[in-house]
């Protein structure tokens, strides 16, 4: 059965099927305040009994503060409403939620920090900070430019949860001497890891699984508390302890994505030549380091100038602690921020001169291969430009109406590259990646590179889920990286599994191959960027109730060579669905006093099959470098949806927007009263 | 997402519930098709100790026509309606409100008794059966009693319904010649409760109003019709200008709270477009429109 059919029909084995005999059900106490201090607690399990802190931080700004290190159970303070406090577990899952009422917990609340630009100025939020900001660091250097037009404006994108349909999940065994894990993951090895270094456990004595996964977006690359509690459980009762997160709890307490402020300031000369740009942006990453909150701004800042060459660049990135659950990466993560805020600076250009925007675009793109002040490296732009504008037919659009385009420079996080392993044997083929599949069919492209590379039947390749034992290394499966570097190292061990069997056969077959037993690994190593190019041309209607239907949504990728086509539009489809999400739905919500106001599925705005419009991938084909020949894709449809939908609006309805989700409300007011 | 523990009855018969209904108390409370109750013990927003399910009951579910009304029974599931040419040929209304009602696998489940007697403000067959003036029977313990629409809904997931009384059938009556009439509902996304909903019934004679029904979902404690509008369109023919401010009177006595859907200000300008809508949709289908 195709695996897309058996995961829908009920027929996957995701962590929640596992059952094992004698299985403890465990559940979590979980902060109703989003700052407060804990003078007691009476029940459960709890900081006195597993005394940990998740993981180490990483920039500067938090070394030596032992407060700002995410405790795997809250000891005396808690930072946001959902923080897990205390863990309760029975043999029976109901239960086991019954018990959550029986654990005493006396708080005093204290006053939250909400809002991120405020934080930056408000009293510090633990004792011995000297302020919020978590990390504080200068992209560019500081210029004077004779400008004749400037522009400013101030940019929100708010946070999204990444609402895996699949929630957290996890099952932790231990037989004595070893621990194993089964779970929902985009890296069995970054789980692994996280265990070696929270719990103290050597490397051998620890085995991570993948489950069917049902779906992640960069939320389950991550390491999270209730694993360990899990595991520390699991270890302690001799049981296996299973952990299912709720969809309530995953609104609350799952790293959600996004939450990112961008004030920018852009000059120009009249003809429209940009001169350069300054600005802050500002990432809300929530009560603790640890998150990828503090990495974010640099990254974004990183990526401003996007596909022009702007020879003037200044952006302050600044990471601010706040009493939220800690800023996580979700699908795009830092890369639809900065070309948001760099696209509606554009178009704001173009409106300010009365020039077409797509005119701007081509003044400001560039000839040659740039590395602009912010450090990103861009190739020659300008004839992608010109090609796009002619495949997605933009003068035709033109001429018909409401209708956004948008382009972007995309980042995969290739390094430090991937590991693949190929295992022949029984004369049938199993591969495994680093980073493993959570509903993107890398089988479909595994079996592409293997009939390529070998020329076996793609029927006899079957793909694996992840597991520490069969995969020594690896990565992960995030950041537009799959293709490029998992398929390179998968092409790179099918070679060297070829030149195995020409050693010893002098000549390569595949019956030769499948004859005998082989067994090829590789760790395919790559530290340097490789940037590629986007564009999206969006069309859409509104009604008299100021909706926005998108219409169409036309997608120009250069994706170098294509493993497996239908691995192309599935990623196309979903990732344009998620853009046109976090524009118009999508979106976390928090009163003034840090409750959050998004208590369902169905108010986190996911997006639902009435609400997508006609899909169009159009190929721009040059082949990467790379030994897979493929360039990255699966977060490009989120950077460009937003900026190229959020044009088509603005055209639509008059309205400059700067916010996502935008608010109907606002949008409503471009419609005349009846 | 696990309901605390309680107890599960599932009777055969009405009278069996009724017991059951009186040994236990407000510590009982009957279940229908479970799209809302299951959820709200599942997020454990409530806890009910003794469930009664009118799942074994077998003549609960029918849609009968006779030449004055249609008669349905409580357990009927939303899709039953939303696929029976009775109601599709009757009310045009009905058909709307039910194309939108949660999905099609909610509808699946749901039933119209449900719908009603949970007495949500944001269901959208409330409103509808307000307008299309229905009448509901409540089997008790001394036999049956018919309670109007316009007296059943009483405050937020409050009805008339006495503790031991259960809705068994919703009549609604047919309504002459020259009627017709609209439920619009807008949603934040799709398939979701409405921001606001609005129903309207008419029925016309030489193109102006004799009768008419209007009600509106998600604007205020409970589903509320408004006789202020009903009046105001009586001898009125359809005109931009009164659609318009028939809209008016019903934004005037809606009573919306601001929560994540919306402010009350952007609530209530939703609800006179949407209202403006139904009634030209009512008026078209009643044949009033030239």
């Amino acid at each position: 059965m195709d695996l897309s059919e058996k995961m829908v029909t009920g027929r996957g084995n995701f962590v929640d099927d596992i059952n094992l005999p004698g299985m403890l059900h465990l559940a979590f106490v979980r902060s109703p305040y989003p700052r407060a201090r804990i003078k007691g607690i009476t029940g459960g399990i709890t900081s006195r009994d597993i005394d940990m802190k998740m993981a180490s931080v990483g920039e500067g700004a938090s070394a030596g503060f032992e407060y700002l290190e995410h405790p795997v159970l809250a000891k005396e303070y808690v930072g946001y409403v959902g923080q897990p406090v205390a863990a309760v577990y029975s043999e029976n899952a109901y239960e086991a939620e019954d018990l959550v009422d029986t654990v005493d917990v006396d708080y005093e609340p204290l006053t939250a920090i909400v809002d991120p630009e405020k934080a930056l100025s408000a009293d510090p939020m633990y004792p011995g900070l000297k302020s919020n900001i978590l990390a504080d660091r200068y992209l560019g250097e500081d210029f004077q430019v004779d400008a004749p037009v400037v522009i400013e404006d101030h940019f929100v994108n708010h946070r999204i949860a990444t609402d895996p349909i699949e929630p957290r999940g996890i099952v932790a065994a231990y037989d004595g001497k070893r621990l194993t894990v089964w779970i929902s993951t985009q890296s069995v090895h970054t789980i692994k890891q996280g265990f070696c270094q929270v719990m103290n456990l050597s490397p051998d004595a620890v085995r991570v699984i993948q489950t069917d996964t049902g779906g992640a977006f960069g939320l389950k690359g991550g390491f999270y508390p209730e694993y360990v509690v899990a595991a520390w459980l699991a270890m302690k009762e001799g049981r296996p302890v299973k952990w299912i997160e709720t969809r309530s709890e995953h609104l609350l307490a799952s790293r959600p994505g996004r939450g990112v402020v961008g004030r920018m300031k852009l000059y120009a000369n009249r003809e429209g030549r940009i001169l350069g740009i300054k600005g802050d942006v500002i990432v809300d990453s929530g009560a603790f380091a640890g998150g990828s909150g503090e990495f974010s701004s640099r990254f974004i800042a990183m990526q401003i100038t996007g596909p022009y060459e702007i020879n003037n660049a200044h952006i302050h990135a600044l990471s601010v602690l706040t009493n939220k659950v800690p800023q996580g990466p979700y699908r795009g993560a830092g890369r639809p921020e900065a070309a948001f805020f760099m696209e509606r600076m554009v178009d704001k250009l173009a409106d300010e001169l009365h020039m077409d925007p797509v005119d701007v675009r081509m003044i400001n793109a560039t000839r040659e291969p740039f590395k602009s002040p912010t450090g990103l490296t861009v190739e020659a732009s300008k004839p992608f430009l010109e090609q796009a504008v002619k495949a997605m037919d933009y003068q035709g659009h033109r001429k018909k109406g409401n209708f956004g385009f948008g382009w972007f420079v995309l980042v995969p996080a290739t390094m430090p590259g991937e590991t693949a392993r190929i295992l022949v044997e029984d004369r049938g083929i199993k591969v495994w990646l680093g980073g493993t599949a959570h509903g993107q069919r890398h089988d479909l492209f595994v079996k592409s590179i293997l009939a390529d590379e070998l020329g076996v039947d793609p029927e006899i390749v079957e793909w694996q889920k992840g597991d520490t034992d069969q995969l020594k290394e690896g990565v992960g499966a995030w950041g537009s990286r799959s293709a490029m570097m998992g398929g390179s190292a998968l092409v790179e061990a099918a070679r060297k599994l070829r030149e195995q069997v020409e050693k010893k056969y002098g000549k390569y077959s595949v019956s030769k191959l499948l004859d005998g037993k082989w067994d090829s690994y590789e760790y395919f190593h790559y530290d340097k960027p490789y940037t590629s190019l986007g564009a999206n041309l969006i069309t859409v209607s509104t009604d008299r109730y100021g909706r926005v239907r998108v219409d169409e949504c036309i997608s120009y990728y250069d994706l170098g060579k294509v493993l497996n086509m239908d691995n192309a539009t599935g990623q196309n489809a979903g990732g344009c669905a998620e853009g046109i999400g976090q524009t118009l739905y999508e979106g976390l919500m928090f009163d003034d006093n840090g409750q959050m106001i998004t208590s369902s599925i169905a108010d986190a705005g996911v997006v639902k099959a009435t609400m997508v419009p006609r899909y169009r991938l159009i190929l721009h084909r040059s082949e990467s470098t790379l030994p897979s020949k493929a360039k990255g894709l699966g977060e490009a449809p989120t950077i460009g949806t937003p900026v190229a939908l959020s044009r088509a609006i603005e055209v639509a309805t008059g309205l400059r927007i700067t916010e996502t989700p935008i608010n109907p409300e606002y949008l409503i007011s471009a419609v005349q009263e009846p | 997402m696990m309901p605390p523990a309680f107890e599960y009855y599932a009777p055969t018969g009405v009278d069996e519930v009724i017991d059951l209904l009186e040994k236990y108390g407000d510590d009982a409370k009957i279940l229908a098709g479970g799209q809302s109750l299951i959820p709200l013990l599942k997020s454990r927003i409530t806890a009910i100790p003794y469930l009664i399910s009118l799942s074994g009951i077998k003549d609960l579910s029918y849609i009968t026509e006779s030449s004055n009304a249609t008669r349905i029974g409580a357990m009927t599931v939303d899709s039953d309606l939303e696929y029976s040419d009775t109601i599709r040929k009757r009310y045009p209304i009905l058909m709307d409100a039910l194309g939108k009602l949660a999905d099609p696998l909610v509808r699946n489940m749901g039933t119209v008794g449900g719908n009603i007697s949970h007495g949500d403000p944001s269901n959208d067959l409330p409103a509808v059966m307000l307008a299309l003036k229905a009448t509901f029977v409540a089997r008790g313990r001394g036999g049956n009693r018919n309670i109007k629409a316009r007296d059943f809904f009483l405050d937020t997931f409050t009805t008339a319904l006495e503790h031991d009384e259960v809705l068994t059938e919703i009549s609604i009556p047919v309504w002459k010649e020259h009627s017709g009439g609209s439920y619009v509902k807008f949603e934040k996304g799709t398939w979701n409760f409405s921001v606001a909903g609005s129903a309207v019934q008419l029925r016309l004679e030489n193109g102006a109003v004799v009768e008419a029904g209007i009600a509106i979902t998600s604007m205020g404690p409970k589903a509320m019709y408004i006789p202020e509008a009903e009046d105001y369109l009586l001898g009125k023919k359809f005109h931009k200008s009164v659609i318009s401010e028939a809209a008016d009177i019903v934004v005037e006595k809606s009573q919306p709270s601001p929560d994540t859907y919306g402010s009350v200000e952007y609530k209530k300008n939703i609800l006179k477009r949407i209202t403006m809508e139904a009634l030209e949709n009512a008026f078209r289908r009643s044949g009033g429109v030239k």
